[in-house]
């Protein structure tokens, strides 16, 4: 068994990068600042402010979700489609967001947005009135849905892609119309993949930090921004180490959930 | 038996992918309740031309006839056919049950219960259990409804392929080499049970297979392909004895085929010797291909031959032995129940009415079908 040799560097990065710090935000989580044990930072993460961000975080997370899902279905199933296989300069631009920097791309948003940014600069121009866009909810979730949207057409756009023509050509030949083929073939074998789309774009949403900020002014704190805040500002490591406790436990549990969604095979009948 | 009515014609079709001529003007029709074969080697355009017929495929010029009517325009999902894809296509989201009454859940109460007045939900989903169940007795799946269809092995996975299509009550069953991935044995199978499905349901199918065998064991009429046109239509008993060209004559059965030249009417020579035959109607000197099949060449004693030739290989196939023979001019290939060892010298014989005489011209396809 001597390849089990080659796991040893990953095993050593494991205790280095994940499991050491692990330990870490336990420990502090459950200490005070001078050392003593407590519960208290456990505590605070269920009173009223902390809840009310939280609550924040995850609608927001959740209306991002649906959105990003709204936008993207559509998006790959259009770029999956054999139209559009030559257009690969197409899909390249749907992805291109990905390979920027999450903070440039949202400064960028923020220079859009602004009172005399992009757009308001534009509509003066036409006439129009201003419009206040930055330090709204909306702002938040327009750069949330804008920086995520890539998570969710990629794997929805593989699970396409994958998919194996014959089995469209099958529904069709036993009488089904373009409509029903999508709804009782296309979408219940793409499920893996809007799955996955979920998770990849609903973890890091609700995690998020820095787009409340720079979008929302600082009026709408999410889960994320509490955590920075506890380490950065107010060097409170110990309850920042309890919020990061919670919100691991929050994504483990909806992770699970939604893998419970996800059908086992052989199930998947008479769902429909 | 089948009627004696077309049922589908296809008429003058072409088909291009690129530059590649798939099908070059194609003429066939197939009657109702008929079990038609396309029979060719991979590429010779069988699976496009099934695949224009359930309307997944537009052709590039010519006319679908189906019941009288073009059905060009008609889309696959219209069409009163159904197929049996290659590989199966089954749903994998699905499980057995739910596959099969895929279809039936598409059409409308009425067409389901065309004698009930108004049919109940629960009447339509009683009907639809009661057609489910019938097809599953057919195709010996009983007790496998609530089954993943991944969980299936290969021949299982054909028979609910096949329940699936014909659940449907369809007028015609396409089948695109549904045999093609099972051993052979679970194929002999399978071949003997289609063909008594066929004839219990009284549905047309048409089946394409590259296999020989299979063609003859099912069919009532093949139609063989090759580089995009027909070769010949006919029962598997008239191809195999009058093949129209060397490319048929070969492809179906084991054969010897070689070069030869029509003096006159029943008079031919080839391999060295002239031989009386039973063919007529050639110009005089001819040159035309030859086909003896392996088993109508007698082996005797080679001072009373007409051929005089050395063993060189001989080989065990159970029923008979296959022998080489070489006469000099051409090596045969000789079927016989009694073995002669490779090296000794053996007289071939062959009666007139064994010897098949064909057209050069013919296997360039140049025919009409």
């Amino acid at each position: 068994m001597k390849r089990s040799y080659f796991a040893g560097p990953y095993a050593v990065w494991m205790i280095l990068f994940t499991i050491a710090p692990m330990i870490f935000v336990v420990f502090y989580a459950f200490h005070t600042t001078d050392g003593g044990i407590t519960f208290d930072n456990i505590i605070r993460c269920f009173d009223a402010t902390t809840m009310k961000v939280f609550l924040r975080s995850v609608k927001l997370a959740l209306m991002c979700t649906m959105l990003c899902l709204l936008l993207g279905y559509p998006a790959a199933y259009i770029l999956a489609s054999k139209d559009f296989s030559k257009y690969k300069m197409l899909f390249v631009l749907f992805i291109l967001p990905m390979w920027m920097n999450f903070l440039l791309r949202t400064y960028a948003t923020m220079s859009l947005l602004e009172n005399r940014g992009i757009i308001n600069t534009v509509l003066e121009k036409l006439g129009f009135e201003r419009v206040n866009m930055i330090g709204t909810e909306g702002a938040v979730l327009f750069g949330m849905v804008y920086n995520f949207l890539p998570f969710m057409i990629l794997p929805i756009h593989t699970s396409l892609k994958k998919m194996d023509t014959r089995v469209i050509e099958a529904a069709q030949d036993l009488g089904a119309n373009p409509f029903r083929v999508f709804a009782r073939v296309t979408l219940p074998l793409s499920v893996p993949g809007v799955i996955s789309g979920i998770t990849m774009v609903f973890m890091p949403a609700v995690t998020t930090f820095a787009i409340s900020r720079l979008l929302g002014n600082g009026n709408f704190m999410l889960l994320g921004d509490m955590i920075e805040k506890q380490f950065m500002e107010s060097h409170d490591w110990s309850f920042g180490s309890a919020l990061s406790l919670f919100m691991m436990i929050l994504i483990m549990l909806s992770i699970g959930l939604l893998n419970r969604i996800e059908p086992n095979k052989g199930e998947g009948g008479g769902k429909w | 038996m089948y009627e004696d009515t077309k049922l589908i014609e296809l008429k003058s079709i072409s088909k291009s992918f690129g530059d590649t001529e798939v099908l070059k003007n194609i003429n066939v029709y197939i009657r109702r309740r008929e079990f038609v074969t396309l029979l060719g080697p991979s590429g010779c355009g069988k699976t496009t031309m099934l695949r224009i017929i359930g309307g997944f495929e537009t052709p590039d010029a010519g006319q679908v006839i189906f019941d009288g009517k073009d059905i060009q325009k008609v889309p696959p999902y219209r069409r009163r056919v159904n197929t049996v894809f290659q590989k199966y296509a089954l749903f994998t989201h699905l499980n057995v049950y739910d596959n099969i009454a895929f279809g039936l859940k598409l059409k409308t109460p009425e067409e389901l219960l065309p004698n009930v007045k108004k049919p109940s939900r629960k009447q339509v989903k009683e009907e639809i259990d009661r057609r489910i169940r019938r097809m599953l007795k057919l195709v010996k799946m009983e007790g496998y409804e609530k089954r993943s269809v991944d969980a299936l092995s290969g021949g299982q996975q054909q028979r609910i392929a096949i329940a699936r299509a014909l659940v449907n009550e369809p007028e015609v069953l396409l089948l695109d080499e549904p045999l093609g991935a099972l051993d052979l044995k679970l194929r002999k199978e399978m071949q003997l049970e289609l063909k008594s499905m066929q004839q219990q349901l009284g549905i047309t199918f048409i089946y394409v297979t590259h296999d020989q065998e299979e063609a003859l064991t099912m069919s009532d009429t093949i139609v063989i392909m090759n580089g995009g046109r027909i070769q010949q239509i006919g029962d598997g008993k008239s191809i195999y004895d009058e093949p129209k060209n060397a490319f048929v004559a070969n492809f179906i059965g084991d054969s010897n085929i070689l070069p030869g030249v029509m003096h006159k009417d029943f008079e031919a020579e080839f391999a060295g010797h002239v031989f009386e035959c039973v063919d007529e109607g050639f110009k005089e000197n001819e040159p035309v291909d030859v086909l003896v099949r392996p088993e109508d060449i007698m082996l005797i004693g080679s001072d009373v031959g007409m051929l005089v030739g050395e063993v060189k290989s001989v080989l065990f196939k159970g029923v008979h032995y296959e022998m080489k023979v070489d006469t000099g001019d051409f090596v045969w290939k000789v079927h016989s129940t009694t073995m002669y060892p490779a090296g000794s010298r053996v007289g071939l014989s062959i009666v007139p009415s064994n010897i098949h005489i064909m057209r050069r011209m013919e296997a360039e396809g140049k025919i009409e079908a």
